[in-house]
């Protein structure tokens, strides 16, 4: 697994139309290996969310090409790329988006459930260990609604993590953290990259997270610095 | 589809109890609403059709007018220039039906056929002293009339079988009574169009309800009948049929009126007003209750754009999280359903409790005693097919715009 191509960019390139006409991504191209922990920094308006947006499938309103795990995404259907994702891509984005009618354990287990490829007694248990390894396993069966910003992050990234997909996918993952939290989200990650080889891919403003990762892709008006 | 499209859908539904109660309770106030008109309706065109069936038959047989011949002449001597035919006549060379029994006895041998009685009917005066009322004097076959017409109900004097026994009496209508001024046991003179007078004898009084029956009518013996008129005892001026379903009038019409020189007339031909009126109302039940189904499909309408809304971030992340477009689509759609189903069945007991306790209210026609109603197992079926398609339709529309739902715009805000 290790350091295999999981992710791979050419020439990407998008431009809004509305209001005016502004190319948002300039022709970038780059590749992300397996256990990579790579952060997209640069200011505002940069382009680093829209990037990680196309990376993410989600946007599919771009020229191009993407691959994801050796497959070619460009130009598959809406279906085949929201089936893509489930499978093998987690988010964790900056407000958690839970779903707040739902426990927690019922949050954590949504995605594995639509994939439907272990029976529910088994996806409990993996969701059990994940918050037992998030620390967070006597708030379970809690209404996702009342955990404090740094536990529901960390149901967030349980959530992100229960199809043990191949990328992880963070907008801002600790832009509404406090230090210490946004410590534990770190932590999170880079055990995740180390141990279990998956590739963290971040967008961030908070360069003290940026420096510590394994490798920062500054952006600047659509184009990568460096 | 995995299990997990209903669950969230069922998590939806029950989160907000309240909202889905005000959806629900929109589908089943159509739907009873459909339940209770429509059988409303259904029970006054029964009623009326009872009502029509106290003096008419299912199809009745009598000799009409003769055609009109005054032109034979014209016809005969065409070519010639001038034909004059003065004060040319009408000539009827048969009163009533020539010899019935045949036609009867073929009445009898159909299948559907349940009941045929012949009738000497005529229109004359009544005469008590002073008073003199132009009427119909009906003579009857005692037991087939009451048979066919169930008239003893009607009987608000006497009895209805003394009839069969005395060849002098007559049981005349409520309102022709008064205005004789007879009562039962008095005298009445009958006068007919030869000019052929006759005392008889008031032995029974009816009451149909219906003013033109009780103002004009009376019944004596058939035989009487026959001899007042001077008639032999084969003379029939009228044979009513009753068939076992009153609907279905065509197909022995068709059979039988081109072997018979005499008018043969459904009930159907006899009261195209009525039968119109009745179609006019079940016209008028189906649109007051779609309407109301209609608007009740507007309110889920709405609730399920409002939840939608109010869901769109969710919505957005259980797209990112994989969840297809038909997924979105199957969950809102199965909250429709749900809505739909549990609506519709809640609204058949409810309208059918309205129905319940409507008909309780008095209501005194034609030996009824509260208001009419019938109930149709199609009324109740096409009320909950109608309720859930139209449900499916309001909830469809707001489901497949959850569908189109675009991820990123929502989350980047």
């Amino acid at each position: 697994m290790k350091n295999e191509t999981v992710l791979k960019a050419n020439h990407i390139m998008k431009s809004f139309l509305l209001p005016d006409s502004f190319q948002v991504l300039k022709n970038i191209s780059f590749e992300v290996k397996s256990g990579e922990f790579l952060c997209l920094t640069g200011k505002s308006g940069s382009g680093k969310s829209t990037l990680l947006y196309v990376l993410s499938t989600m946007d599919t309103a771009y020229q191009g090409e993407l691959y994801l795990k050796g497959e070619l995404l460009t130009g598959r259907t809406l279906n085949q790329l929201a089936a893509f994702r489930n499978e093998h891509i987690g988010f964790v984005f900056q407000f958690h988006y839970l779903l707040p009618e739902f426990s927690v354990l019922d949050n954590i287990m949504l995605p594995a459930l639509k994939l439907n490829k272990f029976s529910r007694q088994e996806i409990e248990e993996k969701a059990y260990r994940q918050l037992t390894l998030l620390g967070m396993q006597e708030q379970a069966l809690k209404s996702a609604g009342r955990l404090s910003g740094g536990q529901q992050q960390r149901v967030a990234i349980a959530r992100a993590l229960i199809n043990d997909p191949a990328i992880i996918m963070g907008d801002e993952p600790t832009g509404n953290l406090d230090s210490k939290n946004t410590a534990i989200v770190f932590d999170i990650f880079k055990e995740l990259s180390q141990s279990n080889g998956q590739t963290i891919i971040a967008v961030t403003h908070d360069n003290d997270f940026a420096k510590k990762s394994d490798r920062v892709i500054e952006m600047n008006d659509g184009q990568i610095l460096f | 589809m995995p299990a997990v499209n209903y669950k969230i859908a069922f998590v939806h539904l029950t989160f907000k109890i309240k909202q889905t109660m005000v959806a629900m309770l929109g589908v089943v106030f159509g739907i009873s609403m459909y339940v209770f008109m429509n059988s409303f309706m259904a029970g006054i065109n029964d009623l009326q059709t009872t009502l029509a069936f106290a003096n008419t038959a299912h199809i009745r047989v009598y000799n009409d007018q003769p055609p009109d011949h005054t032109n034979i002449a014209e016809r005969a001597l065409k070519g010639y220039p001038v034909v004059l035919v003065r004060d040319s006549r009408v000539i009827k060379y048969t009163e009533g039906i020539k010899s019935p029994a045949p036609i009867i006895s073929w009445l009898l041998n159909q299948p559907e056929v349940a009941g045929v009685e012949p009738q000497v009917n005529s229109s004359v005066f009544f005469r008590n002293g002073g008073n003199k009322v132009n009427g119909n004097l009906c003579g009857i076959d005692v037991e087939n009339e009451n048979k066919l017409f169930k008239i003893a109900r009607f009987m608000t004097e006497g009895r209805w079988n003394d009839l069969k026994f005395r060849p002098e009496g007559i049981i005349m209508g409520s309102i022709l009574a008064e205005a004789l001024s007879v009562h039962i046991g008095d005298n009445v003179n009958l006068l007919t169009n030869d000019g052929i007078s006759k005392n008889y004898k008031v032995v029974g009084i009816f009451e149909t309800g219906e003013r033109d029956i009780d103002k004009t009518k009376a019944y004596v013996n058939i035989n009487a009948a026959r001899q007042l008129q001077g008639k032999n005892q084969d003379y029939v001026t009228d044979l009513q049929v009753n068939i076992q379903h009153y609907k279905e009038t065509g197909p022995l019409i068709s059979r039988l009126a081109p072997v018979i020189p005499f008018k043969v007339e459904s009930w159907q031909e006899a009261n195209e007003g009525m039968l119109s009126a009745s179609k006019l109302r079940d016209i008028i039940a189906m649109a007051v209750s779609l309407t109301i189904l209609m608007v009740a499909g507007f309110g889920i309408f709405n609730i399920m754009n409002i939840t939608i809304n109010e869901k769109i971030k969710e919505i957005a992340i259980l797209k990112a999280m994989g969840f297809s477009g038909g997924d979105v689509t199957v969950i809102f759609l199965f909250q429709a359903l749900v809505i739909g189903l549990s609506g519709g069945l809640l609204g058949l007991l409810f309208g059918y409790t309205v129905c319940l306790l409507v008909g309780l209210i008095p209501f005194k026609l034609d030996g009824k005693e509260h208001l009419p109603f019938t109930y149709h197992f199609a009324d109740f079926y096409s009320a909950f097919l109608f309720g859930l398609v139209i449900t499916l339709f309001a909830g469809y529309l707001p489901a497949r715009k959850a569908s189109k739902i675009d991820p990123v715009t929502i989350i980047r805000g």
